[in-house]
């Protein structure tokens, strides 16, 4: 029973990844239902939180952080569950044995992550000013667009890199959220400022410009250093 | 490696440990000078870090002669030693993953904990500047918070350390996990320049505007606490090394 | 993009006639700090044997053979698997090999033909269809193809590992405690099939199970602490000398 191999060229091999996940998910719909459904609540306890607050509060002011806090708990969530399936029935030792460069799970595995939580942020952004937001934003806010896109590369990124670790080990839902958030701090710091700068107004140029390019170094370098690590962290 | 190496590697760290005992004693000597100097020979200074008027914890803060501030001759030696711990452990997190021997996870594990008592010094004595300097508990300040985060990633380490069974794995993970710390240490050490705020003035550069006065207490210091880092953690290896070796035996007992 | 193509009836180790030896180990140790999980380990394995490894738990077996199935790196050591060292060409190493555990590798939310599909894919397989059903008929899954694997039986979920561990035609297959959890028909049925696949191939087993192990092997390994006990072929080997010799060994293990 002779067959043909041909070694398939690293894009193939991605896309298999990626399509494995994605249509793992497309059949189970575990992640986005978790994530999305956890990202409501915690706008419903900010319901509650904000609740007390004058009509003259204007919420607008610390909407950026507020709408942060939401992504970076929601992608713990989903984080926590990427590696989880891989790790059930030992299907990581089965994408080891294959001929394929590590990397290439990183970068499969960040690129699904990334997919999910886009969708979720997607639903949870317009819910977000649809619940909270009764003065109108300032003209700028479509450029929050910009600091969403490279806050979840980040967060993909490092996440992917992390949860590789933590899913080997004793309380790895808390154990993430020990790595995960001090890690991800510089990045959230510099995106909050970006965002609530576009959505309120002001110096736009300066500090939304100063505060993605923090943003946007803080990702190249760690995606970088997560890309290099990967092999390592995963053959462990 | 043969025989040889060995035992020429051996007797380098015998001697490096037969010294630690004097090293740690002249940092001693070396910080305590800089500390009696700070407050002898450098001159009070106004309001230390802030220019101009400013308000912090409602309260004014202008031009008042500060006694608090020789909490800086501490502070910041203390400081630049973590840095270097946190360095020095993500250099043995490299030489491990292009090794992967034992040695260099136990090197990076001390180098760790040397980290943790510095960084958890320097908090405190942040604190306590914080406090009389400023008139505030806690600031979410650019450095501060940036430093914060660096003991909050020291902690993981220890934490992701405890969580993980399989000795290699662990060193891996430990590694890894301390390589991408020090990412941290570069953007806090220059996070002043980047975001001005006026509360931690930037030292090293040409107009510092820190007179000799001041310098030599600093510098004297800061070379002190080195050497009390160096001491203890070639001590603290020792110990370790020496625990390995009883577990070693142990197991050869038990046999 | 590098497309060499190769068949596994004519690879280019067999036209070298280097490699009359599936694996060749010399001196191989993993070792962490004072752990020696596998101590210097010699064999040589001729292609087309059945090697099973014997030896009490913590024995280093599985230690072992993640290391022969390119999982986990020697500390020291060479190992060739048919001619390829898999320190230096790990990837070139891993076509030819397939693995099969008492974890089954396959996603439980995908169905078996998807399961297939993709490690056809990602070995690079040039007809992957074709191969998957060859595959399924082969192990008689063809009518549930469209089925979760989470629905599947532990026989039928064995079989289908069995299937992907076989996707590319391995030279050399590795099977870690395949027996656990199955009843005694899915034994009968695997061993049929392991039968039915095992052609020129190679095979090496981890099995607690000695009749099972000693039934279908050409060769056996006893390990115990990490080192090589007693490594033969099986004309060489007396069957009550051996049971009594790994009773030893087990025993040894123990203390």
């Amino acid at each position: 029973m002779a067959i043909e191999i041909q070694t398939p060229s690293t894009w193939q091999q991605y896309r298999t990844l990626l399509g494995k996940d994605l249509r793992r998910e497309f059949r189970t719909r575990e992640m986005l239902t978790s994530m999305g459904m956890y990202a409501l609540l915690v706008l419903v306890v900010y319901g509650a939180a904000l609740s007390q607050t004058s009509h003259s509060f204007d919420i607008l002011q610390m909407s950026g952080g507020l709408l942060w806090a939401v992504i970076i708990f929601t992608s713990l969530l989903g984080l926590n569950r990427s590696f989880a399936h891989e790790k059930e029935n030992g299907c990581l030792d089965g994408l080891l044995l294959v001929p394929l460069d590590r990397s290439v799970i990183f970068l499969a595995k960040a690129t699904s992550n990334f997919l999910f939580m886009i969708v979720v942020e997607l639903i949870t952004v317009p819910l977000f000013a649809f619940f909270f937001l009764s003065t109108s934003p300032a003209d700028t806010w479509p450029l929050i667009i910009t600091p969403l896109l490279i806050g979840t590369v980040g967060i993909a990124g490092i996440g992917t890199l992390l949860s590789t670790i933590t899913v080997n080990t004793r309380g790895k839902d808390v154990l993430l959220a020990v790595l995960f958030i001090p890690l991800i701090f510089p990045l959230l710091y510099a995106c909050v400022s970006a965002t609530t700068v576009a959505l309120v107004g002001g110096d736009v140029e300066a500090i939304y410009m100063n505060a993605l390019l923090l943003a946007g170094g803080y990702d190249v370098v760690m995606l970088l250093l997560s890309w290099v690590l990967y092999d390592f962290v995963v053959s462990a | 490696m043969t025989q040889q190496m060995k035992r020429a590697r051996e007797s380098a760290g015998a001697r490096c440990d037969r010294y630690a005992p004097l090293i740690l004693g002249i940092g001693a000597i070396l910080s305590t000078l800089g500390f009696i100097l700070a407050f002898t020979l450098a001159a009070p200074v106004n309001g230390a870090a802030v220019d101009g008027t400013e308000l912090i914890g409602d309260q004014m803060v202008s031009n008042q002669l500060l006694f608090s501030q020789k909490i800086f001759y501490f502070h910041m030696p203390v400081a630049i030693t973590s840095f270097v711990a946190i360095g020095v452990a993500a250099f043995y997190g490299i030489r491990f993953l292009m090794t992967h021997r034992a040695c260099y996870d136990m090197r990076g594990r001390v180098a760790s904990e040397i980290a943790l008592v510095f960084v958890i010094m320097v908090m405190c004595s942040g604190e306590m500047w914080e406090r009389f300097e400023w008139g505030v508990w806690w600031t979410w300040e650019p450095r501060l918070t940036t430093y914060f985060i660096l003991m909050l990633l020291v902690f993981g380490y220890f934490i992701l350390r405890a969580a993980v069974d399989d000795p290699e794995r662990r060193a891996t993970y430990a590694s890894v996990f301390s390589i991408v710390t020090f990412v941290d240490v570069p953007i806090c050490f220059m996070i002043t320049r980047l975001v001005p705020s006026g509360v931690h003035p930037t030292i090293f550069r040409s107009d510092s505007g820190l007179s000799p006065d001041m310098l030599i207490p600093l510098l004297l210091a800061m070379f002190g606490m080195f050497c009390i880092a160096f001491g203890v953690y070639r001590l603290r290896l020792r110990c370790a090394q020496l625990d390995v070796r009883l577990e070693a035996l142990k197991e050869r007992l038990d046999d | 993009m590098r497309s060499d193509r190769l068949s596994a009836s004519n690879t280019q180790v067999d036209t070298q006639g280097a490699c009359r030896y599936a694996l060749r180990l010399k001196d191989v140790s993993k070792t962490f700090g004072n752990r020696h999980a596998v101590d210097h380990m010699d064999f040589d394995l001729p292609r087309g044997a059945f090697l099973s490894i014997f030896g009490p738990n913590g024995a280093g077996k599985t230690t072992l053979l993640r290391m022969l199935s390119t999982l986990s790196r020697p500390s020291a050591g060479s190992i060739e698997l048919l001619g390829i060292d898999i320190k230096e060409h790990p990837d070139q190493a891993r076509r030819h090999i397939g693995f099969i555990s008492h974890q089954s590798m396959l996603y439980g939310d995908l169905s078996a033909e998807e399961n297939l599909m993709i490690a056809a894919r990602l070995y690079g397989v040039v007809h992957p269809e074709q191969r998957v059903a060859d595959m399924l008929d082969a192990v008689e899954l063809s009518h549930r193809r469209l089925d979760l694997a989470r629905t599947f039986s532990r026989g039928m979920t064995q079989r289908l590992s069995i299937a992907r561990a076989l996707i590319n035609d391995p030279d050399i297959v590795f099977l870690d405690e395949p027996y656990s959890g199955l009843d005694p028909h899915a034994v009968e049925v695997f061993d049929e099939l392991i039968a039915s696949v095992r052609a020129d191939r190679t095979f090496v087993m981890v099995s607690h199970d000695l009749d099972k192990g000693l039934a279908a092997c050409t060769h056996a390994l006893v390990m115990a602490r990490g080192r090589r006990v007693y490594f033969s072929s099986r004309e060489d080997l007396d069957r009550d000398s051996f049971s009594d010799l790994y009773r030893r060994t087990v025993g040894m293990g123990v203390s």
